[in-house]
């Protein structure tokens, strides 16, 4: 039972911050149109920086319980790679999608190296810093406390970002942009901005993705490449451009790599797979998305 | 123009054809991922640049042929190279029809992430299922003999820098002119028809489906024996061979070359071949400057090197139909 | 005269809007009819069911004599029907005469022919060369499809519908976006164009009834998603219920 349990936390862990990431893409995908295959670099970027700026608070002698305010710093200040980002992609805009596809392509090669150059081959981690928050006990199921935060974390920004999207002038705007740019722009919307505030926001979500998970996991070059195939396969499930959709792939995708783990190991990222081609194949637009094109 | 076509060809031929007598054996051995690549990327661009499908896992169909070579020469001691080529060919050319069957009714970016997922499919089963596939570590793919020769003189580096190189290069001639001809086919028109208008294509009775799985089909059967070529001379087939990443590098080359024209890809494909190499002699930050080149590449190129030689080659291509 | 086009108490629904409504029209051989009404008239759609490109809710719709609901754009072309687009539809890389060959291609059966040579194929090429030179694109066989201008693009998308040398022809407003000073030079090319490829009948969609009145043996006019006219040229005119209802009161002429 307590197994289950445990399993089951750590699938909503992992899905909590696929949705971060996820959330990103889509936003990016939503409203420019861009398959941004460069959100894991984002996410690896993020977390890398996270460990740095985390040692460097623990050595300032900043108390421990600061963790995860200093991991969404770090985040947020690596977002700052957005907007140079965006003034590149600019160049591409009104180009076929394969070229925009391949830009971010190469942005993937160049972040692999930047890793590299700045925190060298070799994976880094935080030694269980993040227990600092404690443990939360019920017989045999025990949970870290921070897992829980990331966890309220992705779920109070799936909040935000809907209020923001719904509720504010600014998320309309960015709405009427994705809906149809060419009208938006005869409106008055001033659509350059628009777009780079929107990557901007979108590179966020992907670095404060990738710093919170890092005091669970180490950071390493590959997460960069491997992290992108998760996001999309959860976008792909929940359907494109579709924030409730990136809520529901997450979970879904989390829960089934908690559920194959025990069930047949052999399987785990393999059931991804099959599902987004099944999502592909029967329903394209995803589970979430709109009509099928 | 298509004269000036023959002209570069016979020139790059002859070229090539010199490399192992004037150089190192190093730069024989170093070209022999190229022809690979060349042959993979001949078929990969009758799907992109004539079909107008971006396939972004199409590192799938190089897997399928490492791992063919390795199961039939390695576990099945088939010790011909040509028998293995006709095994991974019609193993392509199997795999690659149920698969385009669900592919290609879709075009633009669904298409490229619905093949990205069968590639990183692919990736996982050869990752996973390590009793067959031997997981991370890979199959071994043994030396074979080619046209029936042993050749047990020449030790590995010597096979690959004489005998097998001049194989290669003769095998890239072969596919090249087959693929000349089916681009220059009635087969060839219609799917640049279909993808420059699937509409009206459909309107002027072009089938677009079984013409998009065709030129799947075929591309798969070019991806195969590239692949084969890259196990032969690695002696290994592992699973990066089928990562998306992989497969990035394949689009890498072809956009590096220039998509619309015939003999891009295959300029691309030795331009990027070269290009590593001298990078990785540099430094270790290799994969930046690629990342730089192609960045540029997609910004100030979109019609790749063959749009900046000015060779005239694309021009042949379109006025040799006429 | 058999119809060689027919529909028979068609309907077709979309959700709970009927587009058509029993819809029984025919077109026979050696006739020139148009099809008018209002936009939201049900037109396309009844273009959509006469192509085989929509299924009918309801009824039947025959070409030569077999039921051809929904059965697609390919095996229309193959059968003898072709059409154009009221939007001008071309292949923007190829040049005139491949976009030509293209049609030829398919019209000739070869398009399964991976490894044979086009450019040394004689029969395609002496067929390529007719067809450009009914519409007077003989001078521009290599040019780019994307270079020609507005009216030889049209031209051009026409004349790769007749490469498919079929007996039925159906025209989506051909001379939209054709000056008015072209349009009946244009109409012209078609028909003469219709008889040297010894097409059988033509169906005009057409929103200009000076180019309706001048052309067509038999006028049928849709409102609403049913047949409110099907009349030749001169009783059709005469009526001024059917005009008022069809052309509104902006008419001018």
């Amino acid at each position: 039972m307590s197994l289950i349990a445990n399993l089951l936390l750590g699938g909503i862990f992992h899905a909590a911050v696929l949705f971060l990431v996820a959330a990103g893409l889509q936003l990016v995908f939503g409203v420019q149109k861009i398959v941004n295959l460069a959100c894991g670099s984002f996410y690896a970027l993020g977390a890398y920086f996270g460990i740095t700026l985390v040692t460097l608070a623990m050595n300032f002698g900043l108390p421990a319980w600061l963790l995860l305010p200093i991991l969404l710093v770090a985040g947020v200040l690596m977002a700052a790679v957005g907007p140079p980002i965006e003034r590149l992609l600019r160049t591409v805009y009104d180009r076929d999608e394969s070229f925009q596809l391949l830009l971010t392509f190469a942005l993937v090669l160049m972040f692999q190296d930047v890793l590299r150059l700045v925190w060298g081959a070799n994976p880094q981690s935080l030694n269980n810093v993040h227990l600092v928050y404690g443990k939360l006990t019920w017989g045999d199921l025990s949970v870290p406390v921070y897992n829980l935060l990331v966890i309220a974390a992705a779920g109070a920004t799936a909040f935000f970002i809907s209020l923001f999207l719904r509720r504010t002038n600014y998320g309309r705007l960015l709405r009427a942009t994705a809906e149809n740019r060419a009208m938006a722009e005869a409106l008055g919307v001033n659509v350059r901005s628009v777009y780079a505030v929107v990557f901007t926001l979108g590179t966020m979500l992907g670095t404060v993705g990738g710093a919170l998970v890092v005091p669970t996991s180490a950071a390493s070059l590959d997460m960069a490449i491997e992290f992108v195939i998760e996001a999309f396969a959860v976008v792909v499930i929940g359907g494109l451009g579709s924030m409730p959709g990136a809520l529901v792939g997450a979970l879904l995708v989390g829960l089934i790599r908690a559920a194959s783990l025990v069930v047949y190991p052999e399987f785990e990222i393999l059931a991804i797979y099959v599902i987004v081609i099944a999502v592909l194949l029967f329903r394209p637009s995803g589970l979430l998305g709109k009509a099928a094109t | 123009m298509r004269g000036a076509t023959a002209m570069i060809v016979a020139a790059g031929v002859v070229a090539l054809g010199l490399v192992p007598v004037l150089a190192p054996p190093f730069y024989a051995n170093l070209l022999i991922p190229f022809f690979g690549y060349a042959i993979a990327l001949l078929g990969f661009n009758l799907l992109f640049g004539y079909t107008g499908l971006l396939s972004f896992g199409h590192a799938m169909f190089l897997g399928l042929g490492a791992y063919g070579a390795a199961v039939m020469a390695g576990e099945n001691g088939i010790k011909s190279f040509e028998v293995v080529l006709l095994g991974v060919a019609l193993a392509g050319a199997l795999v690659a029809l149920p698969i385009g069957l669900l592919c290609v009714r879709f075009i633009g970016i669904f298409f490229g992430m619905l093949t990205l997922a069968f590639g990183m499919l692919t990736h996982a089963i050869l990752f996973k299922f390590y009793h067959l596939t031997g997981g991370d570590s890979g199959m071994r793919v043994p030396r074979m003999n080619i046209l029936g020769l042993e050749f047990q003189a020449y030790n590995k580096i010597e096979l690959l820098a004489g005998p097998f190189y001049y194989y290669c290069l003769g095998l890239l001639v072969l596919c090249g002119l087959v693929m000349w001809r089916i681009v220059h086919s009635p087969f060839g028109l219609h799917l640049r028809a279909l993808s420059n208008n699937a509409q009206k294509a459909e309107y002027l009775g072009v089938r677009v489906y079984q013409f998009r799985l065709a030129a799947f089909v075929i591309s798969a059967i070019y991806g195969a024996i590239g692949g084969a070529i890259l196990g032969f001379r690695i002696g290994l087939a592992d699973p990066e061979i089928v990562h998306w990443t992989h497969s990035g590098h394949l689009v890498f080359m072809t956009v590096l070359g220039g998509f619309s024209s015939f003999l891009g890809p295959i300029a691309g494909a030795l331009a990027l071949t070269l290009l590593q190499d001298q990078l990785q002699s540099i430094t270790p930050y290799w994969r930046f400057i690629l990342g730089a080149v192609l960045a540029a590449v997609v910004i100030f190129l979109p019609r790749g090197l063959a749009g900046i030689a000015g060779t005239g080659a694309a021009l042949a291509k379109r006025r040799a139909a006429a | 005269m058999t119809a060689i086009v027919e529909t028979k108490n068609v309907s077709k629904r979309f959700g709970d809007f009927r587009a058509l409504d029993d819809v029984s029209v025919a077109v026979r051989e050696g006739e020139f009819v148009s099809i008018v009404g209002p936009n939201g008239a049900g037109k396309t759609t009844l273009v959509n069911l006469l192509t085989g490109l929509l299924i009918p809710s309801n009824g039947q719709v025959f070409f030569k004599g077999t039921d051809i609901a929904g059965i697609g754009a390919v095996a229309l072309a193959k059968r003898g029907m072709a059409r154009t687009f009221q939007l001008v539809q071309i292949f923007p890389q190829l040049t005139v005469a491949e976009t030509i060959a293209a049609a030829v291609v398919s019209q000739q059966d070869k398009a399964w022919r991976l490894f044979s040579k086009l450019a040394s194929d004689g029969a395609v090429r002496a067929r390529v060369r007719e067809i450009a030179g009914i519409f007077g694109l003989d001078g521009r066989l290599k040019s780019e499809s994307r270079l020609l201008s507005q009216g030889e693009k049209k031209l051009l998308d026409v004349a790769s519908a007749f490469a498919l040398n079929p007996e039925v022809i159906l025209l989506d407003e051909p001379t939209s976006g054709v000056s008015t000073a072209e349009k009946h030079g244009l109409v012209q090319i078609l028909i003469d164009a219709a008889k040297k490829a010894g097409v059988k009948a033509i169906i005009l969609i057409e929103h200009d009834m000076d180019l309706v009145a001048a052309y067509s043996h038999r006028i049928i006019a849709l409102s609403e998603g049913k047949v409110l006219a099907d009349l030749p040229p001169k009783p059709f005119f005469a009526d001024p219920v059917i005009i008022e209802t069809v052309i509104g009161r902006r008419r001018s002429t």
